[in-house]
């Protein structure tokens, strides 16, 4: 996996075994059964649905511009045990950051990033932090960046 | 587009309080302008993020048929400007063919409205966006980018030739000029504004 060749300088020099976390992640198996989707993706090392365990369907509360964080887990608990790809994606959200930022830094496909994005979620390495988009903006938010973007010289 | 060193990144808070997202879409026809219009006013170097087809197919195919649409990539940039210490505004920008319909509909979910890109000579390709945001009822503007300061035809004619309604506004501008940039979007932003006041009068 070229694109995640500097996640492992970025780890913790040395984790001793017994802070290593248990559990995997969901994602854990890959299916090969599942190798009739179609032809492989063009530029992908690996084709979208093994990241994924086959699955394609995300939760759609998981928009491109929804901020994600490292979860209460993600500072300190080692992600040795995570596969590259998920680990990669916690390195990431030390700060606050979009699910299309993380999909483009790390060069893997929207869908890809927002489902491994609700796995970790689910495992507690991230938080994910979503509004109400099914309501209209209101008008002092669109004031609000009408200010904002007035500033701008 | 280096990641940020360890040291950079500890030395801020982890978890520290995300902002706001907004998203603006800056749609239209390849080569009109789309990713010229985010660099000139986003924060960052616009990114790209590539979504295939097999993206775009989720919810609309039957999981396990064959699909013969999966090497298609949809390629869209994007860049980001922070209004304030608690709202940041996201730009996308996004091609305008009309089969990335799912695309579309997960692009424009919340955003506060779009502004359609238009090279004066190629009107045809923006049709497919301006039907999109008519449709939906996104706030949008027409934005003609002014090649070289030269428009092909007077905006009363890119109007006409569109056949949108008088209340969209159509403007010239300059997609590398980054005052231009923030100016049509104020437009659009104001665009919005109307439309969300009306919208809560209304519902009181």
């Amino acid at each position: 996996m070229r694109i995640l060749g500097g996640s492992d300088a970025e780890e913790p020099a040395s984790i001793r075994p017994y802070l290593k976390a248990s559990s995997l992640s969901p994602s854990g198996d890959t299916p090969n059964k599942a190798s009739n989707v179609g032809s492989e993706a063009s530029g992908a090392q690996l084709r979208p649905f093994v990241l994924t365990s086959g699955r394609v369907t995300a939760d759609p509360e998981i928009g491109l511009e929804t901020q994600v964080t490292a979860g209460s887990r993600g500072g300190r608990v080692p992600t040795s045990r995570l596969s590259p790809e998920l680990r990669a994606i916690v390195t990431l959200c030390a700060q606050p950051i979009s699910v299309a930022e993380i999909s483009a830094r790390l060069k893997l496909h929207l869908g890809v990033v927002k489902i491994l994005v609700g796995d970790l979620r689910a495992t507690g390495y991230l938080d994910v932090h979503n509004h109400d988009v099914s309501s209209p903006n209101s008008p002092e938010l669109i004031l609000r960046v009408i200010r904002g973007l007035s500033a701008i010289v | 587009m280096d990641s940020v060193p360890l040291s950079d990144r500890t030395a801020s808070a982890p978890g520290s309080k995300p902002p706001l997202p907004v998203k603006i879409v800056i749609a239209g026809g390849f080569g009109v302008g789309k990713t010229t219009t985010v660099g000139a006013i986003s924060d960052i170097a616009p990114l790209t993020t590539e979504a295939e087809m097999t993206e775009v197919a989720v919810g609309i195919d039957i999981p396990g048929q064959h699909s013969t649409k999966t090497t298609t990539t949809v390629a869209m940039d994007f860049g980001s400007v922070a209004i304030d210490a608690g709202v940041k505004l996201y730009l996308f920008g996004t091609p305008g063919q009309s089969r990335f319909g799912f695309m579309w509909d997960d692009l424009a979910r919340g955003a506060l409205g779009a502004l359609v890109v238009v090279d004066s000579s190629r009107l045809d390709d923006c049709y497919p966006a301006v039907d999109y945001f008519e449709h939906t009822g996104i706030p949008f503007i027409v934005g003609v980018n002014a090649f070289d300061g030269l428009l092909a035809q007077d905006l009363a004619a890119v109007r006409w030739a569109l056949a949108i309604d008088d209340q969209v506004p159509v403007v010239a501008f300059d997609a590398r000029d980054r005052r231009s940039v923030r100016d049509t979007l104020l437009v659009l932003l104001n665009r919005a504004l109307h439309k969300a006041i009306g919208e809560q009068v209304a519902a009181t």
